[in-house]
């Protein structure tokens, strides 16, 4: 109840401030607006900037920079920024540690970047990783060592080396993109003159499912990266809202017929499909639980969409959402406690997690345009999600509180991320002892 | 896009017509071929003469039948444009027919009824606003009512082909109740059955 007050009067707090600085929901690349009370506990680390050799001609940003905008977007570090070492910043700030570097050319034309995680008081060395990368693939050697630097520090995998899939509209016609998970580094997918739109990853991050309209009609599609296109389930009319299942890679999709719509579960390889769930009403946007044991769905058995659970074996089916005429497009947190979910009041999309049972509602996003399409981070610490808040939509990272907004993508019209899966190769190996 | 598809329908339209118009050319050279002989045995004195009316008459003849595959083509041309013109607006987040949508339907079932080789794809479309995989349930919805009354109207299934395109292919730009209430509709397509 006490929470509930602090939620109510933080929510009013917020409504005001977000009265006035249209400008801040503008500005580039940096973090924008708070919304909600944080919930989370971050540590702050301190940043220096690496010692750099003469001899580096700089097009991309600094070492430093890229760990600063890493940890500002993990929702687990506070940055105490400092130009060189300094203790007694540190102390004050309880910068247990820091990081920093050196960097210098090589005769090859690359650079050659140490990276080092220091305990702040006695300097000594946690991690050291030393990469030797063309200046463009400096982000992603960063993203490496910063997610080792997660991993030793909170014994948890980062996921500054994941990526995001999203809809970019491209000539006048949505394709479906790739970039890494800060929107740098983005590739092209689908070159169709038809749309493209609802990717998701497939395990492993391999490839995408899709959906695209080039047969006049909604229809799904995989690709694997630098393969070509399949269609999927050609024996259905109509398919689309795919939901990788994430332990055996069985999608469950949407197909709509004669105007009926209902979930089926297909395997990719054989084609195969079968009805999931026989119901009267209408079902759509299905999502899985972490372990695949459950589903949550949206129904419109009510008259508009409300959101649902049921097992896999389509036992114990519960409603979850009963605030409100339209929630919509479930997604369940890797952590298995929450759902996050779009919700719609007054013609405007919001986006809302909740407990399972319902219980525990928290609107993440408030009188910031439409807010849409939320799609949690693997290691359930963000949520991705477009807005169309700066005038046009774009991509958009918060934490799951809802605090610390960063726009990721900057031109264009931008909708529909769809977080990837921990990348494998990258797993950090636990370390005897530091190096 | 939409353009493509007139052009298409325009052109196969046309396609019949020529057809047709092969089909009926055999009954009309028929008198032609008969007044050669007739004048070769009567009047010998002017063949030339008689050639060359044969040839304007050829030439009218071949002018008229232009002018009736142009008039059939434009007709069948209107009745497209027509039907492909009959929008159906629906309520926000409803799929019921309203009364004025269904006074559109029924002019839409007449032509239908009268022109038994058209074939129609219905498309249900919803506004901008909610998410894109309800939307597309809903744009499944409205097309399937559609579908519905025409069916009951005395049109066959197999003449009718339901399809949603969710909120990925507006009528009107903008955020505006006006662009919305544009959206929220279906429409059709029209194919001519071979």
């Amino acid at each position: 109840m006490r929470e509930n007050l602090k939620r109510f009067v933080w929510g009013l707090v917020l409504a005001l401030a977000c009265v006035f600085p249209q400008g801040v929901f503008a500005s580039i690349d940096t973090i924008a607006v708070d919304v909600g009370i944080s919930v989370f506990k971050t540590t702050p680390i301190g940043i220096v900037p690496f010692e750099e050799r003469p001899g580096i001609d700089w097009i991309e940003e600094r070492p430093h920079q890229i760990l600063t905008r890493d940890a500002n977007l993990s929702g687990r570090f506070d940055v105490v920024a400092s130009e060189k070492f300094n203790l007694a910043l540190f102390s004050r700030s309880k910068a247990k540690h820091y990081m920093t570097g050196k960097v210098e050319p090589t005769a090859d034309g690359r650079l050659a970047v140490d990276c080092y995680l220091y305990v702040s008081q006695s300097k000594t060395l946690l991690l050291g990783e030393r990469y030797t990368v063309p200046q463009k693939e400096l982000r992603r050697a960063m993203h490496a060592f910063f997610d080792k630097v997660i991993y030793q520090l909170w014994g948890e995998r980062g996921v500054a080396s994941t990526r995001i899939a999203y809809v970019s509209k491209i000539d006048g016609v949505k394709q479906v993109v790739v970039s890494d998970y800060d929107g740098f580094h983005r590739s092209q997918i689908t070159r169709d003159s038809t749309i493209s739109m609802m990717p998701v990853w497939t395990r492993g991050n391999k490839g995408l499912v899709y959906v695209n309209f080039k047969t006049n009609r909604p229809r799904l599609y995989t690709k694997n990266f630098g393969r070509p296109e399949k269609p999927l389930f050609e024996q259905f009319d109509q398919t689309y809202s795919p939901a990788v299942n994430p332990v055996n890679g069985e999608l469950l999709f949407s197909s709509s017929k004669d105007g009926k719509t209902d979930l089926y579960l297909g395997n990719m390889e054989t084609g195969k499909a079968r009805k999931f769930a026989y119901l009267k009403s209408n079902q759509t946007s299905p999502a899985w639980s972490p372990y695949a044991t459950e589903v949550l769905f949206t129904s419109d058995r009510g008259g508009g969409p409300q959101i649902f659970v049921m097992g896999k074996d389509g036992s114990d089916l519960r409603r979850v959402t009963f605030m409100g005429r339209y929630n919509e497009r479930a997604s369940w947190s890797p952590e298995g406690d929450r759902i996050a979910y779009t919700s719609m009041d007054n013609g405007k999309m919001n986006i809302y997690t909740c407990a399972l049972d319902g219980s525990d509602i928290v609107q993440l996003t408030n009188n910031a345009g439409n807010n849409e399409h939320p799609s949690w981070s693997p290691d359930g610490k963000l949520i991705a999600f477009s807005s169309n808040r700066s005038g046009t939509y774009q991509i958009y990272i918060m934490r799951k509180d809802g605090s610390n907004v960063t726009r990721i993508t900057q031109a264009g019209e931008n909708t529909s991320p769809t977080w990837s899966w921990f990348y494998e190769e990258n797993k950090p190996q636990p370390k005897e002892g530091s190096k | 896009m939409k353009n493509i598809v007139k052009i298409a329908l325009i052109s196969s339209a046309a396609c019949l017509a020529l057809v047709a118009c092969a089909k009926k050319q055999q009954p009309q050279t028929d008198p032609a071929a008969d007044t050669a002989p007739a004048a070769a045995a009567g009047q010998e004195a002017a063949p030339a003469m008689t050639q060359a009316q044969a040839d304007s008459l050829a030439a009218e003849q071949a002018r008229l039948e232009a002018e009736r595959l142009e008039a059939e083509r434009a007709r069948l041309e209107a009745l497209i444009n027509q039907i492909m013109s009959e929008d159906v607006y629906f309520d926000f987040d409803r799929s019921e027919l309203t009364e004025k949508a269904k006074e559109l339907l029924a002019q839409v079932g007449e032509l239908l009824l009268k022109e038994k080789r058209f074939t129609i794809t219905i498309e249900g479309h919803t506004d901008a606003r909610g998410t894109e995989d309800y939307n597309f349930t809903l744009g499944a919805k409205r097309a399937m009512k559609v579908k519905e009354f025409l069916a009951a109207y005395g049109i066959e299934n197999s003449r009718m082909e339901s399809v949603s395109y969710g909120k990925e292919a507006p009528k009107a730009q903008g955020e505006t109740e006006e662009a919305y209430s544009q959206n929220r509709r279906a429409n059709f397509r029209v194919n001519i059955k071979q």
